[in-house]
């Protein structure tokens, strides 16, 4: 399925190689107006590289991004006054305090002085805005970041891993903040990420990567259909069962005395247990199995678990 | 434009490194202080002959390079750059207010100077009119003689992530300047060298570069100003940040 929603980046060919390796390897992403583009993959597999091409920090071997329409190579002010960024950690000048530092990006942007505070009250930073940012935890550098990203109203944030360092209740906040602006503003979000589960809850499409290439881009709803698991049935006679269910045309399986049957919707279900009842099967347990998206992503990314 | 320099001094006030602009001017101050006789023929030539041997040739170059790796270095520590950069801002324009920066710092120092020399003079109660011909050739020829110096120290501080290392390279380059500013055939080549050789009164002194006019340092100045300035920003545009 298509959408038609007006397409804000597109990438085509997207290639950097560093020390003479390939590091983005013909990266292709398309990410519409209003979307949470989920950018994810295990670490090394080139999402900082590829988001810095994309704010023109370094230039691509080969390939060509275009924003809003513009091609970055030609029009990169332009693309940037509407773009607001977080890449791979904080940047901050640790000598200066929180309305210090937002004041010296401000100066560089078109926005009144009064954004400064709704920015800081946005990620609850009012409270420590006047005291040296160095002697922040990270978690509080995280959210100046994200506060520096906002300040000039971007059309498009692009947040490397803006989690990172974050307690759960951090993280938490800062999804609900993500997920409520492209309702609010009509901001469109680029989002990466090392980790699955914290891109699902808000995403509505996901690119992954592994090793340089982009190997699946889709809705979110798709990788979950991808998770739906099996039935699995308890019975008192499994072998009879299955051959029963196998000859009335329902496709099941025995491993190891486990019943499992490929049907997943509610009426197919229900027929199969009346089946077995009407038979005079005993039936003790009908129980999903599902496949996490966490296991999906690493199997598409071929990494063994992690760390 | 005046958005960036306004960003610039944001970063750069809460800094006490530009402090040492006065520290030099200071050290020209008492030392004429103690050395200057009250009956010295032309005391207004002898103090500047004291600013140069001291400030010029010493103290400038290095700040010269402070000033540089200062402006670099908040850049460097935390992101900065990155984050800069990913901001609506030419390169160039960055790089141009980086250099305006030093030079405006240079330019503080040399007024600190100006005004400690003149002070000096009262103090002293030096004979005649004030030599202001002099005294303004001195001070804004060796601002403008800083200028490739400027370009160079910003390259290295631009390059180098480490605050130390472009400093390292500037005492290594600096101390030089004793013997090569008496060469003609090379001290108007070397940057650390050219502050000190514009700051010098000329009338009185006839040895090594000192005899060259100032034509000719000044060519080779900006000439080579041009040179490496345009060199730091071919390739800060190139840089990957
Ligand atoms: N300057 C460089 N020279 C050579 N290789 C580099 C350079 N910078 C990065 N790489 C390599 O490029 C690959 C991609 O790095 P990148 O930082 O884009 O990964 P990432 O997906 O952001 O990972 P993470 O989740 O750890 O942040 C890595 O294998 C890294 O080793
Ligand atoms: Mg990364």
């Amino acid at each position: 399925m298509t959408t038609n929603k007006e397409t804000i980046l597109e990438t085509s060919g997207l290639t950097k190689k560093l020390g003479g390796k390939p590091v983005v390897k013909d990266v292709n992403l398309r990410i519409g107006r209003g979307d949470i583009y989920g950018f994810l993959g295990p670490n090394g597999a080139g999402k900082t590289t590829t988001i810095r091409m994309l704010l023109g920090l370094a230039k691509p071997t080969r390939g060509s991004i275009r924003i809003f329409g513009k091609d970055i190579s030609k029009d990169r002010l332009a693309i940037l006054r509407s773009v607001g960024s977080l890449v791979e950690y904080p940047s901050y000048y640790g000598h200066l305090n929180a309305i210090e530092n937002l004041e010296a990006v401000r100066r560089l942007l078109t926005v009144p002085k009064n954004r400064i505070d709704e920015v800081l009250s946005v990620v609850r930073l009012t409270k420590d805005a006047k005291r040296p940012v160095k002697g922040y935890s990270l978690g509080m550098k995280q959210r100046l970041g994200i506060a520096t990203a906002l300040l000039g109203n971007p059309e498009l944030l692009v947040l490397d891993e803006p989690t990172n360092g974050l307690d759960p209740a951090g993280i938490l906040e800062i999804r609900e903040l993500i997920k409520s602006l492209p309702k609010s503003h009509g901001v469109t979000i680029l989002i990466s990420s090392h980790l699955l589960s914290e891109i699902e809850q808000m995403a509505t499409r996901v690119g992954i990567i592994a090793k340089g290439s982009l190997i699946y881009e889709d809705r979110i709803e798709k990788l979950r259909e991808r998770s739906q698991g099996h039935i699995h049935l308890g019975v008192s006679e499994p072998e009879e069962a299955w051959k029963l269910l196998s000859a009335s045309g329902v496709k099941a399986s025995l491993v190891e005395g486990k019943l499992t049957v490929a049907e997943k919707n509610n009426a197919a279900i229900a027929a199969i247990v009346a089946r077995l009842v009407g038979e005079r099967h005993q039936v003790y347990r009908v129980e999903e199995e599902k496949v996490s998206l966490e296991s999906i992503f690493l199997d598409m990314t071929g990494v063994e678990g992690s760390l | 434009m005046i958005g960036m320099i306004r960003s610039e001094w944001i970063k750069l006030r809460r800094s006490v490194v530009w402090l040492l602009a006065a520290v030099s001017p200071l050290f020209v101050a008492v030392i004429g202080m103690v050395e200057l006789e009250k009956e010295a023929d032309f005391p207004w030539v002898a103090v500047l002959s004291i600013a140069s041997a001291l400030h010029a040739m010493l103290f400038l170059p290095l700040l010269v390079g402070i000033f540089s790796a200062l402006v670099c270095r908040y850049e460097h520590a935390s992101g900065g750059w990155k984050q800069m950069l990913s901001l609506p801002v030419s390169r160039m324009q960055v790089y141009a207010v980086k250099l305006g920066m030093v030079m405006l710092l240079i330019a503080v120092t040399q007024l600190l100077l100006l005004l400690f020399v003149l002070l000096l003079g009262f103090m002293k109660g030096f004979g005649g009119d004030i030599p202001w011909s002099l005294l303004m050739k001195s001070m804004l020829g060796g601002w403008v003689a800083c200028l490739p110096l400027a370009a160079l120290q910003l390259f290295v501080s631009i390059a180098f992530h480490s605050f130390a290392t472009p400093l390292a390279v500037n005492v290594i380059l600096t101390l030089p300047n004793m013997l090569i500013v008496n060469s003609s055939q090379y001290g108007p080549y070397y940057p650390w060298a050219q502050p000190m050789l514009a700051m010098m009164p000329r009338e009185d002194y006839g040895f090594g570069a000192f005899n060259l006019s100032m034509e000719t340092l000044f060519i080779v100045v900006l000439g080579s100003f041009c040179v490496f300035g345009l060199a730091g920003l071919i390739y800060f545009q190139k840089k990957s940040v």
